[in-house]
């Protein structure tokens, strides 16, 4: 059976590092690995450590294959893959139809690009499927968008789909979503707001908070006004903040703040490491 | 007129406390300011005493500092009923598809924020007016969004529907003769077409509306200093990067990018003074590794653009207070006059 693992989180707290990495931490493990960037944005791409990421998968290393869901184009690669609807692509006024009509009718684009992701997952030709997914904010929207389409849509294929996407990402054997976090006010807040708000709907099998840059503790007092004390203080008051916002909302894993790593690639490689288990 | 300032930038790098420590700023040089915010922290809405939703209200102890919080949603409402006849927005605001629409299509909550702003631009109340942009539009798309929303209103759709005419409600479609829709109906069930179809030929209504303000809005993106924040992580900068780049084509070239979360530069070579203690040593270290990132990072971009580079500290706590906010833009190197 594949396992679906979406992951999440606010602007900029590490969502496609931590997607990689795990990822990477999977493929380490023996798996067989598909990466999806849903994002959109080409992060994941960067931490995988290749320029850019296409609709069809392609061979990172040997048991780690990767792909990109282009959110605006996913209706007519739809289309095209699974509906086997002929010539769209040469097709430019139905092309622009399907575009204009995936803006308007209400979950329509959300289903097929997380259609494309659950499909993947269907097609049990992999053992896990690591989905980058939009930030929080869309991400609700995201997995919503199948119970949207079901109640404005009476038939028709795209209804179908809702059906059986529901079904693979309600199923808490299959199916994870992992919220990513750090230990700060905002995405402290937006975390909260979206865990009870998936707790209350249950779109998604499972949940799990993890907490990336967090900071250990300095035990040691320094004295003085040089460097070493400037960079003591600030430490120390970073993790004090810190640990104020990991108490009010605990998460089941913690990832260390990386210092002075530079390119995404050695990021994600860096964080693969602590996965564990 | 009011000098629109546009604060904009990846999430998560600090926009919205930039553009309430600019907007204090402004206020206190003696300009009528007003910041416009959308979804802040809620310890920095209650510093700067902005409600959701609300008017702009005046500032409780800082003279001349207005502040506004802009709804995407509820400013949707309003863009209906200032655009179309009462019957149809009505119609259009209990149509199944609306709140939909609002949600999916991002561009509408861009486009009511960017109206709302340009009506404050335009009501000389104010001198300085200080737009924090939606994090939900994720940067450039906050600029593209005003032609965009007219595009959508402006029946797209329902051309492609009814083959370039807009037609009567009882004169909708002919669809035996279209393969199109005979296939779309297949894909989404045979009524959908017709009901987006109908709430689209209400939407429609607001084009004439919709359409002249897009036109205000975007002369006001290319009169209004934008300002890019980020920091040096690669994520955000790739996001910066974005905005010089794809900028000047539907705005002015942003006047300046903002490093925030800066180390400061001395801790990257750093003498370690013998008798440090292995920790503390350490920690310097680490930290400076952090500081030489940030240097090339910035030397990286500078490289690469020719705006203004301007740098903010690292501060331990996100200031929330009045002090804090006033003592940021003390605090910053680099910053270009921007009113």
């Amino acid at each position: 059976m594949t396992r679906l693992i979406l992951v999440s989180g606010k602007g900029g707290v590490g969502k496609s590092a931590l997607a990689a990495s795990l990822a990477l931490a999977h493929h380490r493990a023996g798996a067989r690995v598909l990466a999806i960037d849903v994002a959109a944005t080409g992060g994941l791409a960067a931490h995988l450590g290749v320029a850019s990421l296409a609709f069809k998968a392609q061979t990172i290393k040997t048991g780690l294959n990767a792909l990109a869901v282009d959110r605006s184009k996913a209706l007519i690669e739809y289309l095209q893959v699974q509906v086997g609807m002929p010539g769209l692509g040469t097709l430019g006024p139905a092309a622009r139809f399907f575009d204009a009509l995936a803006s308007t009718a209400p979950g329509v684009r959300e289903v097929v690009t997380l259609g494309k992701v659950v499909w993947e997952v269907k097609k049990k030709q992999y053992d896990v499927v690591v989905a980058d997914c939009p930030p929080t904010g869309q991400v609700t929207g995201l997995l919503r968008a199948p119970e949207t389409v079901s109640s404005l849509v009476p038939a028709g294929r795209i209804r179908q789909q809702a059906e059986w996407m529901s079904e693979i990402l309600r199923s808490p054997k299959r199916s994870e979503l992992i919220v990513v976090t750090l230990a700060e006010e905002l995405p402290t807040i937006e975390t909260e707001e979206t865990m009870s708000m998936l707790d209350e709907s249950k779109l998604i099998g499972s949940t799990m908070i993890v907490t990336n840059r967090v900071l250990g503790r300095l035990r040691t007092e320094a004295k003085g006004v040089d460097e070493v004390a400037e960079a003591a203080a600030l430490h120390r008051s970073l993790f004090h903040s810190q640990q104020e916002w990991l108490e009010r909302l605990p998460p089941r894993k913690k990832f260390p703040y990386l210092f002075g790593v530079f390119t995404e690639s050695e990021i994600a490689a860096r964080l693969s490491d602590l996965w564990g288990e | 007129m009011a000098k629109a300032v546009i604060v904009t930038g990846a999430g998560g790098v600090g926009k919205t406390t930039v553009a309430a420590s600019l907007a204090v700023r402004a206020a206190s040089e003696g300009k009528e300011t007003l910041v416009l915010t959308v979804d802040p922290a809620r310890r920095l809405a209650s510093a700067l005493g902005v409600k959701l939703g609300g008017r702009p209200v005046r500032h409780p102890e800082v003279p001349r500092l207005w502040g506004a919080m802009i709804d995407g949603a509820a400013s949707w409402i309003t863009v209906a009923r200032r655009h179309a006849d009462p019957a149809v927005a009505d119609r259009l605001v209990n149509n199944e598809f609306f709140e939909a629409a609002t949600v999916h299509f991002p561009a509408s909550q861009s486009y009511a924020a960017a109206e709302e702003a340009a009506t404050y631009i335009d009501s000389l109340r104010w001198d300085v007016v200080v737009i924090d942009t939606p994090p939900a539009a994720g940067g450039i798309e906050f600029f593209t969004a005003p032609a965009r929303m007219a595009d959508l209103v402006g029946g797209r759709l329902l051309r492609l529907l009814t083959g370039g005419r807009i037609p009567g409600r009882n004169a909708l479609f002919n669809r035996g003769a279209r393969p199109l829709l005979r296939f779309a109906d297949q894909l989404l069930g045979a009524d959908l077409l017709e009901r987006v179809a109908l709430f689209l030929m209400d939407l429609r209504s607001t084009y004439d509306g919709v359409a002249k303000q897009s036109k205000r809005i975007e002369a006001h993106f290319r009169r209004a200093a934008t300002l890019v924040v980020t920091t040096a992580d690669p994520a955000p900068l790739a996001e910066a990067a974005r905005f010089f780049e794809e900028l000047p084509e539907v705005a002015a070239p942003p006047v300046a990018v903002i490093f925030n979360r800066t180390l400061p530069a001395s801790w990257a070579q750093a003498e370690v003074p013998a008798r440090t203690s292995a920790e503390l040593a350490d920690n310097l270290h680490r930290w400076g590794a952090e500081s030489q990132r940030q240097r090339d990072a910035r030397a990286g971009f500078a490289a690469r653009f020719t705006a203004p580079l301007c740098t903010i500290p690292w501060l331990a706590e996100s200031p929330t207070e009045l002090a804090g906010l006033r003592s940021i833009i003390d605090l910053a190197d680099g910053l270009p006059r921007l009113w």
